[in-house]
């Protein structure tokens, strides 16, 4: 009887540790290299192909072309500008170009050449040229 | 009763454990995120009506059936509730929306999840659905990755909005991984190495021996890989490449060149830079990098050889994408000239050139390495068509099991796939002895492009609806003379036609002929003035004389001609009827000349001077190319303003107007 009794508890032991116990742990997925997300980086591709030549690589307004211009290409480096202005509002300004905000036509609209998406991107990576440190 | 006591302990306990299941159904994790993801909707909600739209959704696994995409069940929106939802654009996850991209929001119903993403569509727990678990199936891709997705629908080369994949498939045909690996589709590829045949004129035994030994070091521009060969190993090869007979007529030329007086380098210092060399290679890294750096190539070979080889390339190597110049004799050594003087390893020793004399012993222990190696994949003979492909198949690599990966000796990395690529391309036979595969000296960008276009390399082809690959209308090409001078001048090295060609040019030839005006065609080939200044790839000066100038424009003239580019755009009025005065305005409204200079008007040096347009262009190609830059090349940073077909035209009349001075027009290099 103490027999039966025994092996009845430890089935039943048996059976709820089985139930609870934890599969065993995956081998770790290698942690994706510290990089810019998907957006980011295709922002800043439509940022290179798009908006260097006069902003400069740096965001600074010093592209190469940009000495031919006058007023200068704005500075994103400067964090009061990125400060100033919405989302929003540098989309616009991308999207309608210079003239169609009130500011010089040198800045061309972009709004039929670059789809929302891409337009979205760039102000993505247009926040991320600001100077962090003064 | 203990005894009693105890079964009575017992049997409760066993009820328990028979309740364990269908309680863990219920507090399944899915569960609970939807109902936090109702509370956070409702929150989130603009309307009292929406909030409870959210409050209403029942608690029940959510899925996307793709029944054509092989009958694909997605499941994944069971807990990621969010993806389509704008509301949800900051949410925590598994709630966040999904970045919009060329396929989100509006796609998910057509191309679901795990489609782009990898991992267990009809999963339900996290583990199991993102593959962490140790028995599910393949993982997902993680997001340094995640183009690879986009590959396995979208064929070709360049696929926008996929970087990363688009770089990883350039680099893999620069790169010749097609001559040792089978890929579908690449089955024609042949790789630009030159032949061998000529090498023990070329050069010497040192060079040899230094360039087998790190071609990357020699020449920063180098494709081949790194073979990591021992001295001995470099000694069996270079006895054997200095062994093999030279063909007898490139024999003969080569020697006779290199019996030739000495030029005069001043002139080919002139020579060289007309010719625009750095289009393609470069010289101290200055230049496109496409094809070998110079500075150093009078110290890798010779000058019989260099003369040889300028005068008539493609009978050294008929795959290369040099063209033959129309040099005269006394140039070509004035342009080698120039070479020998500037273009020189200053540290090299001066026997770098001198010929190896080979010993036939390790000349034959050298032809079987040269065998065992796969040299003979790119560097195969100038006649032959095929070479035998002897690396493994690539195709369906990216569906490989972590589990039937070889990690060999690389205990050190974790048992994923992208690991696994990411390993292999880096360094090849860390993983065990005896491996082939050379190194490649991929840069870290490089290496996770051509992981992503290796992972994007399923074993079976997607359905044939989802499949994408952007057409190019097929390039007619002619024959007769006319192919020749294509052929002699390599037009397509840098030009598209159609389907056709390489993309160092911005201007594609396909629609050529109903863009510029013939004259001006012909004196530009006769010699070509820099349309873009601030550009390293810019046209060369062949050489050509004028009769061919004008056989290759009058072929372009008819050829490469567009039906939708009018050749008068005013309908038979005259230009003035269109208003030049007011395209001048416009001119200055929509900002041109932040990017176009017009003469002593000036403006921006970063699109084409339009100083001379109406000696250049089209009226009807100016017209058609206002209307919308965008088609006629799909990244000309040009910007479409949207004109009305009045403003077009105005501008166009404007245009009209500008020629260049007389006098200035290019005076034509008759020979």
């Amino acid at each position: 009887m103490r027999t039966a009794a025994a092996s009845w508890l430890a089935t039943v032991v048996l059976i709820s540790a089985a139930g609870c116990a934890r599969r065993p742990a995956a081998p770790a997925v290698p942690a994706a290299p510290a990089e810019p997300s998907y957006e980011m980086r295709l922002g800043r591709d439509v940022y290179r192909h798009y908006c260097q030549t006069c902003h400069g690589e740096t965001g600074a307004g010093d592209g190469f072309n940009a000495f031919n211009l006058d007023p200068r290409p704005r500075d994103f480096s400067d964090p009061a500008f990125q400060k100033k202005k919405s989302d929003a509002e540098l989309a616009d300004a991308i999207r309608r170009g210079g003239s169609g905000v009130g500011l010089s036509p040198l800045m061309p609209p972009w709004g039929r050449t670059l789809s929302t998406q891409q337009i979205d991107q760039a102000v993505l990576y247009v926040r991320s040229l600001k100077k962090t440190s003064p | 009763m203990p005894l009693k006591r105890l079964f009575a302990i017992s049997s409760l306990l066993f009820l328990a454990v028979l309740a364990i299941s269908p309680a863990k159904n219920a507090l399944r994790p899915y569960r609970s995120f939807q109902r936090r993801f109702a509370e956070l909707g409702a929150v989130r909600a603009k309307s009292q009506k929406a909030a409870r739209e959210y409050e209403k959704r029942p608690v029940a696994i959510r899925q996307i059936w793709l029944r054509e995409f092989d009958d694909r069940v997605d499941r994944c929106t069971t807990c990621h509730l969010g993806v389509a939802d704008p509301l949800m654009q900051d949410a925590p996850e598994p709630f966040s929306s999904h970045p919009r991209t060329a396929h989100t929001p509006e796609g998910f119903e057509r191309i679901g999840c795990t489609s782009c993403h990898g991992g267990q569509g009809l999963a339900t727990s996290e583990q199991e659905a993102h593959g962490t678990a140790a028995d599910a199936g393949p993982p997902m891709t993680p997001a340094a990755y995640i183009e690879a997705g986009c590959g396995r629908c979208h064929g070709g080369e360049a696929v926008p909005g996929a970087p990363r994949l688009s770089l990883g498939r350039t680099l893999m045909a620069r790169f010749d991984c097609y001559a040792c690996h089978v890929v579908r589709g690449q089955e024609t590829f042949r790789s630009e190495a030159p032949p061998i045949e000529t090498l023990p004129l070329k050069t010497g035994g040192e060079w040899v021996r230094r360039w087998l030994k790190s071609p990357r070091t020699l020449d920063p521009n180098a494709t081949m890989p790194d073979f990591h060969l021992s001295e001995t190993e470099i000694e069996e090869l270079a006895n054997a490449l200095f062994a093999r007979p030279v063909p007898d007529g490139l024999a003969r030329v080569i020697r006779a060149a290199s019996g030739e007086p000495p030029g005069s380098a001043a002139s080919g210092k002139k020579i060289f830079s007309e010719s625009r060399c750095i289009s393609c290679h470069t010289v101290e890294g200055k230049g496109n990098g496409s094809a070998p750096e110079l500075s150093k190539i009078a110290s890798a070979a010779t000058r019989g050889w260099l003369l040889a080889y300028l005068r008539a390339p493609h009978s050294f190597n008929p795959r290369t994408r040099m063209p033959q110049y129309g040099f005269s004799e006394a140039e070509s050594r004035d342009v080698v000239a120039y070479l020998e003087e500037e273009f020189r390893d200053f540290e090299a020793p001066k026997e770098i050139l001198d010929p190896l004399r080979p010993n036939q012993t390790v000349a034959e222990r050298g032809e079987k390495l040269f065998q065992r190696l796969g040299c003979f994949a790119c560097h195969g003979p100038a006649s032959g068509s095929e070479s035998e492909r002897f690396g493994p198949t690539l195709d369906g690599i990216g569906d490989k099991k972590p589990a039937s990966l070889d990690f060999g000796k690389r205990v050190d990395l974790p048992r994923t796939l992208p690991a696994w690529l990411a390993a292999k391309l880096e360094v090849p036979r860390s993983f065990a002895q005896g491996l082939r595969m050379p190194s490649f000296g991929f840069s870290p960008e490089e290496t996770r492009a051509i992981a992503t276009a290796l992972l994007a390399l399923g074993s079976e082809p997607v359905p044939e609806a989802y499949r994408h690959t952007v057409k190019r209308p097929p390039a007619v090409l002619p024959g007769g003379e006319t192919g020749k001078l294509l052929d002699r001048y390599r037009c397509l090295s840098c030009h598209q036609i159609g389907d056709r060609g390489g993309d160092l040019a911005t201007a594609p030839l396909t629609y050529e002929g109903s863009k510029v005006r013939r004259d001006w065609l012909v004196d530009y080939l006769v010699l070509s003035t820099s349309i873009r200044p601030v550009l390293e790839e810019r046209m060369p000066i062949f050489r050509m004389s004028r009769a061919e100038a004008t056989r290759l424009a009058d072929a372009i003239a008819s050829f490469w001609v567009d039906a939708a580019i009018p050749e008068d755009p005013f309908a038979g009025k005259t230009a003035s009827e269109a208003d030049p005065r007011e395209g001048q305005r416009l001119y200055g409204e929509l900002g041109c000349r932040a990017c176009h200079l017009i003469g002593d008007a000036g403006g921006g040096y970063y699109g084409p001077p339009l100083t001379d347009s109406a000696d250049r262009l089209k009226p009807g190609w100016v017209f058609t190319w206002l209307k919308g830059p965008q088609r006629w090349r799909a990244d000309v940073r040009c910007p479409d303003h949207g004109l009305r077909d009045t403003d077009a035209l105005r501008l166009t009349a404007y245009l009209g107007t500008l020629k260049a001075p007389t006098g200035a027009k290019a005076a034509g290099g008759e020979k």
